[in-house]
Parts: structure tokens; C-alpha cells; sequence
């Protein structure tokens, strides 16, 4: 290998990796399949949001908060998803080892893969955006709506993605990794279903402290209570914090973590 | 004399408090094809992943090309490698593989496609290059494998077990392949395999390991003559005469009845040759039917060297 390479190498490995991630999730459809869903899942709440007897009492702003909620939640669970298996699901299909043998560093390695698990974000925001349009149609909120889902959506997701491939890095299996990794989605989720959590002072410390639950209320603050972006930015705090933390960790244990065989103690 | 490309020394690793590779020392030549022999669990695909930098040993030290371990993405870059248990992407074509990986390696997009299209050539994949890795047959696979190992035009490659699960066609094309990658490339090579009879059709050296350690290192003929002195045979004598001459064979001086391959045939093993052993028979009266002296072959001495392991 000729030092011209080594540089190309050494600058371009992580983009060589993210495109040909991104083509094995885009052109294996596997992406595709998992942004059909997606898809599916926003239509039936539309659908029912617009038109079912019971929820279209809800005001306009409220169902385009309910299904910008949802839209958030579910692009960042397939973005975690994806991220899970990004290194866990390569060394039980074999080709992991091919990876590690490159003159690539591991740094690059783990970007080029948050990177692709990023792109499922950006796919599943943009399908979200027509639905957005026709239940906020008439009233002020879409736009408004669209830039609230794509600030706090990819902060979620970019936190999710770095703690997807830790998770993914670190595990003994494909399996463990995507057990793991839902889990933690359904515990960070879970909170974000039950009623009226910021009314006590526990309540608010707790939806505070969530970065999920602190985002999604941010949001609903601003969209359904009229307040400015600045108002609350102390909800903002913990899923900032989520994001800085997950993506430090990842370029600081990435190059120890991404290694042949998963699992504590493995050589 | 060709310059050193591999050095490994006093190289060991440990997995919790068992020793995977203990203390392996050895030295590889510009275009020099060196067979790492061993039962399963010898250490062979350890002291590879080592090597090629995938594994941290946990002591010793290696260079490649003059590259110290202290530098693996260095290492990497003059480096081949086929993975014992390679898996492939199996929705990207051969071309697409090998066009990624040259990427990876640093090449330009038109020096990828050139080489891809290169190296499919030259291990017999030209007509495949656009079919789907899914596609392939094993014995394809491998040569693919092959040829990914190929593409930085490495100083050193490493072959982990090229020939598993292939019928004899298609051993006998990866084993030319490995000839003709050493001969006309003068690259190293390192073959893991478990078939003897491979080592001695393309291995200049050969290096025997058991348990992590190295039993045996040199040429093929050195190290078949290690075992020399301690030859094995077959006797075969009517079936009514094996009890009788099991007796006698065992009260002959260095001589040691194995077991019952079959009914009429005494397998032996002599730490002084078979003349003593032959002639207890025949002075006995007992007729012999044949004898064959195994000895003198590479699968003897490694079988002797390693029958705890391989029994």
C-alpha cells in the first residue's frame, strides 16, 4: 500500500464504510422494509387522529403533536435497532473479521456505522413530514412541528445510535444486543404513556431526567402550550446531555470495544 | 537468500487462565510458503489473529515487513488474510466485494475497479463478477476470499483453513492458487490447514503446534526426519495367527502393538526399526501375508508428535 493510500485511508475509511453500510441497509431491504412499517404505523394513527369519532375531538395542534410524538418514538427505535446490530449482527454473519482486517481504524469503523444507522432518522423524519402537513393543515403548526421533530428527533437519535453500538460492541451476541437495546427503548418509553408525570415535583424531576420524556415534553410544551423555544430549554438539558455523553463514550471506548468477539473479558 | 517478512517471538496469548498460544517463535521468508499444522485447538487461527493484528497478544512481540505489532494499521495495510470462517455480504456482487474492500484498503475507485477486475481474473471468477455473492458455490467463496486477500498486494498472506468443506477439484485449484501466489508474487505465505498431504504438495516449511506450543518448525523433510527413528507398519498375518503374533511382537525390545485396525492387520510402531520386529514373526512360523513401513511421511511425525491431542 503506497502512502497515498494509507492518507486516502486514513481520511476517507469512515465514508467508504458509512456508503457501503448505507447500501446494505437501503439495497438489502432491509431499510425499505422497516420505513414501510413505519409508514404503515403513521397512517393508522392519521387515519384514526383525522377521522375516528372519539379522537378527532382532539384539536388540530394536539393531533399533530400525537402523531409527531409517535413519529419520534418509533424513527428513534429503529434507529437504535439498526445501530444494535451494526457490529453484534456482522460477527455472527461472518463478515466482521473481514472489517477489522482493513488498515481502517476502529474510529472510523463505528462512524461509518452511526452514520448509516442515522440515515434509517433522516428517512423515517421525512416520511413523517407529509403526515405532519395534512393534520396540521389550516392551523400554523407544521412547520413549526417539522422543525421541532428534526432538532429533538436526531439529538434522540444520535444518542440512541452511539448507545445502540456500545451495546451492540460490547454484547456476547446478536441477540443479546437487540434484547438489550429494547429494553432500554422500552424503559426510556415507557414513561412517556403515563399521564400528567411533570405535575409533582418527583414527576417533573423524573421527566426531566429521561432524556426520551424530557424531549417529548419539550416538544408538546411548545407545540400545544404556544411556549417559546427558549423557554423550557432546561428540559433540553438531559437529552443533551444523553447525546454529548453516548457520542464521547463511543469515540473514547470505540477503538477498545470494536473488536472480534463481543462480550466481557473476550480477548 | 530471500529477505525476512514474518518474525513472530516468544508470541503467547491467554484467555482468562487458558493458554491459547504459548511462546511461539518463528521466521518467514519473501515468497516462502509456511504450513502452520496442528490438531483442532492447537492454536493454529489464534497465532493468526494475532498476526494479522485482530487479536492483542498478551505477550511476545512480531514484526511484518519490518513493521513493528507496536503499529497494527500498518501492519494491516501489507497484510492478506482468508479468516477460517469468513462470512460474505450476499447481496453484493464479487465485484462490488473486492471494489469495497480496495476502497478500504486506500485505492481510488478506478484503481479498486481495475483490481477487482484483476484479481477475479486470476482466480478463475472473471464470468462471475457480476452474480451475487449468495450465488456462489463454497469452493467460489473462497477463491473470492482469496482474491480479498489479494487486493492491497500484500507482503504476507494468511490462508486459515482454505481448503474446509471442498471436494478434491476444489482444493487442488485453491492449493495452485497458493502456489502460484507465492511463486509469481513473492508473497509469504502462511497455510493453517489440517491436510497433511497439502503441506507437503505446497509448503516449503512447515511448523507443528500442539496445545499452543511448537512441537516441531523447518522444512518438511526436517521435520518428517524428527520422527525418523521411531518408524510405524502394518503387519498382516492370517487371522488365526494375529493373537499369537501380537504375543511375540510384544516381547520384542522397542517394539509397541498399537490397536486392531482390522482383524488380520497388527499396526506396530519400532523405536529401532522393523527388522527385529519382522524377524520375531517369521522365526515364530507365523506367515506373513504383507508388511508396509508407514514411516518417513509428514502425517507420521505430526500423528506422532501430537497423538494426545489427535486420539
Amino acid at each position: 500500500m503506497t502512502a497515498a493510500a494509507g492518507e486516502r485511508t486514513r481520511a476517507h475509511g469512515w465514508r467508504i464504510i458509512a456508503a457501503q453500510e448505507c447500501r446494505d441497509l437501503w439495497l438489502s431491504g432491509r431499510g425499505p422494509l422497516l420505513l414501510f412499517a413505519y409508514a404503515v404505523l403513521l397512517s393508522a394513527v392519521t387515519y384514526l387522529a383525522a377521522t375516528n369519532q372519539i379522537l378527532n375531538f382532539l384539536e388540530q395542534r394536539e393531533s399533530v403533536n400525537l402523531v409527531l410524538q409517535i413519529a419520534v418514538a418509533v424513527g428513534v427505535l429503529l434507529t437504535l435497532v439498526v445501530a444494535a446490530d451494526a457490529i453484534s449482527g456482522e460477527r455472527e454473519r461472518g463478515t466482521f473479521e473481514s472489517l477489522l482486517l482493513t488498515p481502517v481504524s476502529r474510529g472510523a469503523i463505528v462512524l461509518g456505522k452511526l452514520v448509516a444507522a442515522m440515515s434509517l432518522w433522516g428517512a423515517a423524519f421525512l416520511v413523517s413530514v407529509p403526515y405532519l402537513w395534512v393534520l396540521g393543515k389550516g392551523v400554523a403548526v407544521v412547520g413549526e412541528a417539522v422543525a421541532l421533530g428534526l432538532v429533538i428527533g436526531t439529538v434522540l437519535a444520535l444518542s440512541m445510535a452511539a448507545i445502540g453500538l456500545v451495546i451492540s460492541a460490547v454484547s456476547s451476541s446478536n441477540k443479546v444486543s437487540l434484547a438489550v437495546a429494547l429494553f432500554l427503548m422500552l424503559a426510556l418509553f415507557a414513561p412517556t404513556q403515563l399521564p400528567a408525570m411533570p405535575t409533582s415535583s418527583v414527576g417533573d424531576l423524573l421527566v426531566r431526567i429521561n432524556p426520551v420524556t424530557a424531549g417529548m415534553h419539550y416538544i408538546q410544551l411548545v407545540l400545544l402550550k404556544g411556549h417559546g423555544w427558549t423557554q423550557d430549554l432546561t428540559y433540553l438539558i438531559s437529552p443533551v446531555v444523553a447525546v454529548v455523553a453516548a457520542v464521547v463514550a463511543l469515540a473514547v471506548a470505540g477503538p477498545r470495544i470494536v473488536r472480534l468477539a463481543g462480550g466481557v473479558g473476550s480477548g | 537468500m530471500p529477505g525476512v517478512t514474518l518474525e513472530a517471538r516468544e508470541l503467547s496469548k491467554w484467555f482468562g487462565s487458558r493458554t491459547a498460544v504459548d511462546s511461539v517463535s518463528f521466521t518467514a521468508r519473501e515468497g516462502e510458503v509456511i504450513g502452520l499444522l496442528g490438531p483442532n485447538g492447537a492454536g493454529k487461527t489464534t497465532t493468526i489473529r494475532m498476526l494479522s493484528t485482530v487479536l492483542a497478544p498478551t505477550g511476545g512481540e512480531f514484526s511484518v515487513a519490518g513493521v513493528p505489532s507496536s503499529r497494527p494499521a500498518d501492519i494491516r495495510a501489507r497484510i492478506g488474510v482468508l479468516p477460517e470462517s469468513a462470512g460474505y455480504p450476499a447481496h453484493q456482487t464479487g465485484l462490488e466485494y473486492l471494489i469495497y474492500h480496495g476502497r478500504l484498503f486506500g485505492l481510488s475507485r478506478d484503481e479498486a475497479r481495475n483490481t477487482a477486475v484483476k484479481l477475479l481474473g486470476q482466480v478463475g471468477l472473471s464470468e462471475r463478477a457480476q452474480s451475487r455473492i449468495s450465488t456462489y458455490s463454497r469452493g467460489m467463496r473462497q477463491r473470492l476470499g482469496i482474491a480479498r486477500a489479494l487486493v492491497n498486494d500484500p507482503d504476507v498472506v494468511f490462508l486459515d483453513e482454505p481448503t474446509l468443506g471442498l471436494d478434491p477439484a476444489g482444493q487442488r485449484e485453491i492449493l495452485t492458487l497458493v502456489r502460484t501466489i507465492a511463486e509469481a508474487r513473492g508473497t509469504t505465505v502462511v497455510l493453517s490447514t489440517h491436510t497433511l498431504p497439502e503441506v507437503e504438495q505446497v509448503c516449503s516449511t512447515v511448523l507443528i503446534l500442539d496445545k499452543g506450543k511448537v512441537l516441531a518448525a523447518g522444512t518438511v523433510a526436517d521435520v518428517t526426519s524428527t520422527d525418523a527413528n521411531r518408524q510405524s507398519g502394518h503387519l498382516r498375518v492370517p487371522p488365526a495367527q494375529v493373537a499369537r503374533a501380537k504375543e511375540v511382537l510384544g516381547g520384542v525390545a522397542g517394539v509397541s502393538v498399537l490397536s486392531d485396525e482390522r482383524r488380520d492387520v497388527i499396526a506396530i510402531t519400532a523405536t529401532d526399526g522393523m527388522n527385529a520386529a519382522l524377524s520375531a514373526v517369521v522365526d515364530a512360523g507365523i506367515p506373513v501375508l504383507s508388511f508396509q513401513i508407514d514411516g518417513a511421511r509428514l502425517s507420521d511425525a505430526f500423528l506422532a508428535m501430537t497423538r494426545g491431542s489427535t486420539s
